[in-house]
């Protein structure tokens, strides 16, 4: 009797292409895949539980070490939730210096996005020229807070810093060069018709099960859903800007690319109307040395390039969180990998974890 | 027409063949970093430093171990100060906290060490090093001194 | 000084020294033709070192970076350095593996791809057996290398070799079909297989002139004949890490490397031979010309590597079904009309 067999794959935690030290047990028969179940917990650093034992100020370090491409919307959202519980306000000027740095911190993550998926689909140029020009935003955060990848710029009521004189000029010119960097990719990438096949019609997930699953951010906006917590529930001063959120239809890899690609384009527009309207004055509101939030709990949540990143803190009254949860968008758009490789092939594998975009150091947070 | 996104692409890396290269050549070439560039070690300044750990507390993540002790004039003062840069976040977090100004960066990124233990940095004995040192090279330094003397009498007014 | 520029005259003025030392003029020959695979050899070492340095060069300046510049006088010595590395390296193998089946998979890999050179016009009368059959001659040591990819595959007990040495025989047999079916037009052209024959046909006329679709089916599955992206299914390295290369290490590994060089300029070689003219071209001497067409060739399958995504395997296999091989075919039909054409009209 003749009959096929399945065989198990362990694609990672040593892998090219899982983007750190995810694994993904695939289930392979021949080159197609049964099943691809992602096993997660090779980065955990226990984030959650050392909040416990840091005091609220204390812990927006370790933000950063969630999602550590865009780190500023990581301070971002836990700055906001803290300021939730003790009624901060922000200055003005400090408002528009944030919208600034997480629009940046948002093109630079999705330059990565672009640059890994070039080089999981085999193209190593658009690596380099993702990377390149991340660089140049890395130079500006640089410039601004003295870190390229762990900011810890934003602070409870402000930013840590106003910035140096010489910030607006290189940010102008980094403007003003973004669109033909922008123009290069496309023509590099995006007009590439082999790159076009590969994610075309692959890794499809529907509107209503990227619902169900709970998908927030782009991969969600593939599907067309139209959820964006910066136009649904505008937190900061987000109502004030005009830009559009670009919408998929089929839900493949190849929307969730194209609308990362267009949303660094708005992402750009946001900073150059953010950078017209940026008023003068301070930047830190008088915050108290210790920081006590009234007992209670909240959750508040900001659209970071990967999703909704909520924080849900529950305050005993002390200087210490009593509990803190991060909801990392990453962690639950992973669990979307084996519905949509189900039939594909391993080099679909590879396209789906890129254009899901996961990143390690958040899903095991 | 099929191909063309193809030759599009393949223009694109020519352009990038011919034009000027982005990196640098790094042991010769080296970037400075900004003003507000937060790296290398913890540099003390033992003088300025009151002793008061407020660095220590503001830490994060329990980097900076001092101990302290006082002398005859009751004055507090450091006994040893031990900076473990293997733990540090880099968090900037110590040195705002500190009411003298009395740590900084020293801006070295170059801060690769073959053992465990060298990532544990003596700031107290390197700052005591230094103002040894210059302490030395004070006394052939005449006119220094004396703009030092004259700045005393001013301050002393 | 037109006369000793050529490396047949080269080789004349070395058979005239020998035979001073040698009486039997067959002894002249054997040394003869030692030297002839002494330099085969050299070329096919020299090429890896060489193209690798070159590889890197190019993939650095398409990036707008400098590429290796530490080793040497411009990083040039940078591939010796590294082969010294692998050479010096523990020789690992994994446990579970088919010992002789995986030992012998780099080397029978070797075989082929030096082989070919043998029927390399290098320059006028400068080729080692000028065969009757030297194209088909290539196409059949050629199409020898599935077979140790496949060996390597299955002998490493491992599952990505597994994938990659199938992904391999897959991507190797139906591109050959294409290939073959493209360089069929060229030998209907000049009327012969002979390689020395097909190039002096081209004196006038180098045949990519005449078959530009042939020239791109041919580009296109000498790219998926030597695993080059975007056909690197076989390494792709985002996918199956390394293919059936992932178990080597050292000079067994260095030894695929070779090849896989060696196939390159091989496939650069056939392309200027049978499409660019070969040796032909004014001024210059015959075999400088070929070199710099073979390098502008090398320099075409880097420029695609560094630039392209790779393609799926089922695309890929579409592909090479369903629009090359009729491509291919739909050449042919072409070439033999217009042959017919155009005795009509002369």
């Amino acid at each position: 009797m003749l009959k096929t067999e399945t065989f198990t794959l362990n694609m990672g935690p040593q892998h090219p292409s899982t983007h750190g030290v995810l694994q993904v047990v695939l289930e392979l028969d021949g080159e197609t895949v049964v099943q691809a179940i992602p096993n997660m917990g090779y980065l955990h650093r226990g984030i959650e539980k050392l909040a416990e034992s840091r005091t609220y100020a204390q812990f927006i370090p370790y933000t950063d070490r969630l999602d550590y491409v865009s780190s500023m919307g990581n301070n971002l959202g836990y700055c906001q939730t803290v300021e939730k519980m003790m009624d901060i306000k922000v200055p003005e000027r400090a408002e528009y210096l944030r919208i600034i740095m997480t629009e940046l911190n948002r093109i630079a993550s999705h330059l990565i996005f672009m640059g890994s998926l070039a080089i999981d689909l085999g193209a190593s140029t658009g690596m380099m020229f993702g990377f390149r020009s991340r660089e140049r935003i890395l130079d500006l955060f640089d410039m601004v807070c003295g870190a390229r990848q762990t900011y810890t710029y934003i602070r409870f009521g402000g930013v840590s810093a106003d910035i140096p004189s010489e910030f607006i000029p290189a940010l102008e010119r980094f403007l003003t060069d973004f669109p033909a960097m922008l123009d290069e990719y496309h023509r590099l990438l995006t007009g590439n018709e082999i790159l076009y096949h590969r994610l075309k019609n692959t890794g499809v997930i529907s509107a209503q099960r990227a619902v169900e699953i709970g998908l927030t951010g782009p991969a969600l906006r593939a599907s067309g859903v139209d959820y964006d917590i910066r136009k649904v529930e505008p937190y900061g001063i987000y109502d004030r800007f005009d830009f559009s959120v670009p919408l998929g239809q089929v839900g493949d890899c190849w929307d969730r690319y194209t609308i990362r690609m267009e949303e660094m384009k708005q992402s750009a527009g946001i900073v150059a109307q953010a950078l017209s309207q940026m008023p003068e004055g301070t930047v830190m509101a008088s915050v108290p040395k210790v920081v006590k939030p009234p007992a209670g709990e909240v959750y508040h949540s900001i659209e970071n390039p990967r999703g909704e990143l909520g924080y849900y803190i529950v305050s005993n009254g002390g200087t210490n969180p009593y509990r803190l949860h991060v909801r990392r968008p990453s962690f639950i758009n992973l669990q979307v990998l084996n519905e949509a490789c189900q039939g594909l092939l391993i080099g679909d594998v590879v396209a789906i974890l890129a254009t899901l975009d996961s990143l390690m150091g958040e899903v095991d947070c | 027409m099929v191909g063309k996104g193809l030759l599009e692409g393949m223009r694109v890396t020519l352009k990038a063949f011919f034009s000027k290269k982005e990196t640098l050549q790094y042991p010769e070439i080296k970037l400075t970093m900004p003003e507000r560039f937060r790296g290398g070690e913890l540099e003390l300044d033992n003088q300025k430093c009151i002793a008061c750990g407020l660095c220590a507390r503001a830490c994060p993540n329990h980097v900076i171990e001092l101990t302290t002790g006082t002398d005859e004039q009751k004055k507090r003062h450091l006994t040893s100060y031990i900076y473990h840069s293997g733990l540090c976040l880099y968090c900037n977090y110590c040195i705002e906290a500190c009411p003298t100004n009395a740590i900084c960066w020293d801006k070295n990124y170059e801060n690769a060490r073959f053992f465990k233990d060298e990532l544990d940095v003596d700031c107290l004995a390197i700052a005591k090093q230094k103002s040894a040192t210059i302490v030395d090279a004070a006394p052939a330094d005449q006119p220094n001194a004396e703009q030092e003397d004259a700045l005393n009498k001013e301050g002393e007014r | 000084m037109q006369e000793i520029t050529g490396l047949f005259k080269i080789a004349e003025i070395l058979r005239a020294i020998l035979g001073r030392f040698l009486s039997d003029p067959q002894l002249v020959d054997i040394c003869m033709s030692l030297i002839n695979i002494g330099s085969i050899f050299t070329i096919i070492s020299l090429t890896a070192v060489v193209l690798v340095y070159a590889e890197r060069k190019v993939s650095a300046f398409m990036q707008r970076r400098s590429g290796p510049n530490r080793v040497g006088p411009g990083g040039t010595l940078q591939t010796v350095a590294d082969m010294v590395k692998l050479m010096a390296k523990e020789d690992i193998m994994p446990a579970g593996a088919d010992k002789w089946m995986w030992m012998l998979a780099p080397i029978l890999l070797f075989i082929p791809a030096a082989a070919v050179f043998v029927v390399f016009p290098f320059d006028n009368k400068a080729i080692f057996a000028d065969l009757n059959i030297g194209v088909f001659y290539f196409i059949a040591m050629s199409s020898q290398s599935v077979l140790p990819f496949l060996m390597a595959g299955w002998a490493s007990n491992n599952k990505y070799s597994l994938v990659g040495g199938m992904r391999t025989v897959a991507q190797m047999l139906s591109y050959e079909v294409p290939m073959v079916l493209s360089i069929l037009g060229i030998v209907m052209l000049a009327g012969s297989m002979r390689m020395s024959t097909i190039v002096a046909a081209q004196q006038h006329t180098w045949f990519i002139l005449l078959q530009p679709i042939a020239f791109v089916v041919y580009v296109i599955t000498a790219t998926a004949e030597i695993n080059r992206a975007p056909f690197d299914l076989v390494e792709g390295e985002s996918e199956i890490v390394a293919g059936p290369f992932t178990e080597y290490t050292g000079m067994r590994w260095a030894l695929f490397f070779l090849a896989e060089y060696a196939n390159l300029l091989a496939v650069s070689v056939i392309a200027t031979t049978l499409f660019l003219g070969g040796w032909n071209g004014p001024w210059l001497p015959g075999w400088v010309w070929f070199f710099l067409k073979v390098g502008g060739m090398v320099f075409l399958f880097m420029w695609f590597r560094w630039t392209f995504p790779r393609l799926r395997i089922d695309q890929l296999m579409s592909f090479g079904w369903k629009v090359l091989l009729p491509l291919a075919l739909l050449n042919i039909i072409v070439t033999g009309i217009g042959m017919y054409i155009y005795e009509f009209f002369s």
